[in-house]
């Protein structure tokens, strides 16, 4: 069996089991809702006051919301000895991982970018602005599963490692804030938003070949 | 042949033994340079013709600028060859970098925004460079969190030198992001001298502070690493001899 | 003493100075405690393990 048709069976597997437990699949979204929230209460609920500041709100609670679900992506296989499965099997680690990566970014990544132009709407944010967020989040949240693939393996055999893995993850995933974000602003004062997304893409396509490679390591180091 | 300098520094009784005897070769000399830098700067270098006897702030913050990327780039290069080579003195060298790194690092944030302060009229602003400073010293927590997370010393050797060397990839992707932000908004950005260039009375003594704090993080390498050269042997028979009083 | 006055910047100057002095001075400590620490628990894992080597 290739390396490829391996991959294609973990993603499987991975959205399989993530389905019987939808439940868990809405938590980084309320999470992101609810941090959303947190900023007209804190600041105002005027919405010329929320525009402004609408990207910075919008990006800083994505990359809490990916945070926090980065829980879900090897957690459980570690857990339950699969992980060490994938490592012995003979198959190539990195392209395992890509997959269950890939399926991370399914699960997490694509809910996101479709409930962003809601929490937009909420902060005031203009509708020709809807398409440009949806893009330059669904493209973000693709670099986000992958950089935190790294921390989270890195952190695979740490006990309580939140607060650790969002230490190691979040000054990293600071170039993806800050190039969505303005994507976001371009999009929503009407200008071509294209220059900031494609360094989004390009951020994402060093995460696709580095990442998976980076995490192969560091949970093999981890399960020795 | 070449090579045997290489394996001989992979060889922990040699480079104890070696350590002890090359650190005052590099602390006296720091403190000499330290010293003329300090005098030069302080006193014979003539004040700056826009920030007056303020810019001499440079002195302490450049170097701790310098320091603090200099010696990250030491600890991922030292993660790497201990990770590929798997030398135990490879992940002591990373090891110690990482306490010196993140207190200059500090140090460098704090002369940093006193130096912008009178400029400013607030003690903090989010200049690319400062911003910059802030996100390496989480890194450099970071690095430090990951290590003490891990009881075993190999494994937090061989996950913490992972984390060095994804983080030397991203220091300048993030450098230049927070350059690019900030140029987008036009925030005043101190930090530079009044002339374009800078004339020799003020140059050198900040090349003599440069390098005398290098050497300075060479003299602290070298004691550093010998501690934690000596915590990663068990109980080696060369340990007995080396500690021979 | 206009030194001690720095054009009047001493409030950020000699605060710049004290503080990199102190970092300075702090990394040559903790270096050498951890050189002292090493060797003092290196000789008891020796004089433990004595007829190891």
């Amino acid at each position: 069996m290739s390396a490829f048709a391996a991959a294609r069976l973990v993603l499987a597997r991975d959205l399989r089991l993530a389905f019987r437990k939808r439940s868990q699949l809405v938590q980084p979204l309320a999470f992101f809702a609810i941090v959303t929230m947190l900023f007209p209460l804190g600041i105002s609920p005027e919405l010329s006051v929320l525009r402004p500041i609408a990207p910075g709100v919008l990006w800083a609670a994505a990359l809490l919301a990916a945070l926090l679900a980065l829980e879900l992506l090897f957690r459980e296989d570690a857990q339950d000895g699969t992980l060490e499965q994938y490592a012995v099997s003979g198959r190539s680690l990195t392209w395992l991982l890509a997959a269950k990566t890939a399926a991370h970014w399914l699960l997490t990544g694509v809910p996101l970018a479709l409930m962003a132009p809601l929490a937009g709407i909420a902060l005031g944010v203009p509708g020709r602005a809807l398409p440009g967020i949806l893009a330059s989040v669904a493209l973000g949240t693709v670099a986000l599963s992958l950089i935190g693939s790294i921390g989270a393996a890195l952190t695979l055999s740490v006990r309580r490692s939140g607060a650790l893995l969002s230490l190691l993850t979040l000054p990293l995933d600071i170039p993806v804030l800050i190039f969505g974000a303005r994507a976001t602003e371009l999009a929503i004062s009407g200008e071509a938003y294209g220059a900031p997304l494609e360094l989004l893409a390009a951020i994402a396509v060093l995460g696709l070949t580095l990442a998976p490679l980076a995490a192969a390591a560091a949970v093999r180091i981890n399960l020795e | 042949m070449t090579w045997t300098w290489f394996h001989r520094l992979a060889s922990p009784p040699h480079v104890y033994r070696v350590a002890g005897r090359l650190t005052p070769w590099f602390a006296w000399p720091a403190a000499l340079l330290i010293l003329g830098g300090l005098i030069g700067g302080l006193v014979l270098a003539p004040p700056d013709y826009q920030q007056g006897d303020g810019y001499r702030i440079l002195y302490v913050h450049a170097p701790s600028a310098w320091m603090s990327l200099m010696v990250y780039t030491t600890m991922a290069v030292a993660a790497g060859i201990g990770l590929i080579w798997r030398m135990k003195v490879a992940h002591a060298v990373a090891a110690s970098c990482a306490p010196i790194g993140a207190s200059f690092t500090f140090a460098a944030l704090v002369t940093g925004s006193l130096w912008g302060a009178p400029m400013w009229g607030t003690y903090w602003q989010w200049d690319p460079r400062l911003t910059s400073e802030l996100i390496l010293l989480f890194l450099y927590l970071g690095y430090m969190g990951l290590r003490s997370a891990f009881d075993e010393v190999q494994r937090a050797d061989r996950v913490s030198a992972l984390l060095a060397v994804v983080g030397v990839i991203n220091v300048p992707i993030i450098h230049y992001s927070v350059i690019w932000w900030n140029s987008l908004h036009q925030a005043p950005s101190v930090m530079r001298l009044g002339k374009p260039t800078m004339p020799p009375s003020m140059l050198v003594p900040l090349l003599m502070m440069l390098l005398g704090f290098t050497l300075f993080f060479g003299a602290l390498l070298l004691v550093r690493v010998r501690g934690e050269v000596l915590s990663r042997e068990r109980a080696a028979s060369w340990i007995r001899e080396a500690l021979r009083p | 003493m206009s030194f001690l006055d720095m054009g009047g910047y001493w409030p950020y100057v000699w605060p710049a100075y004290a503080l990199t002095l102190t970092v300075m001075v702090l990394n040559v400590v903790w270096a050498r405690r951890l050189l002292g620490r090493s060797r003092k628990e290196a000789l008891r894992r020796l004089s433990i393990g004595g007829s190891e080597t």
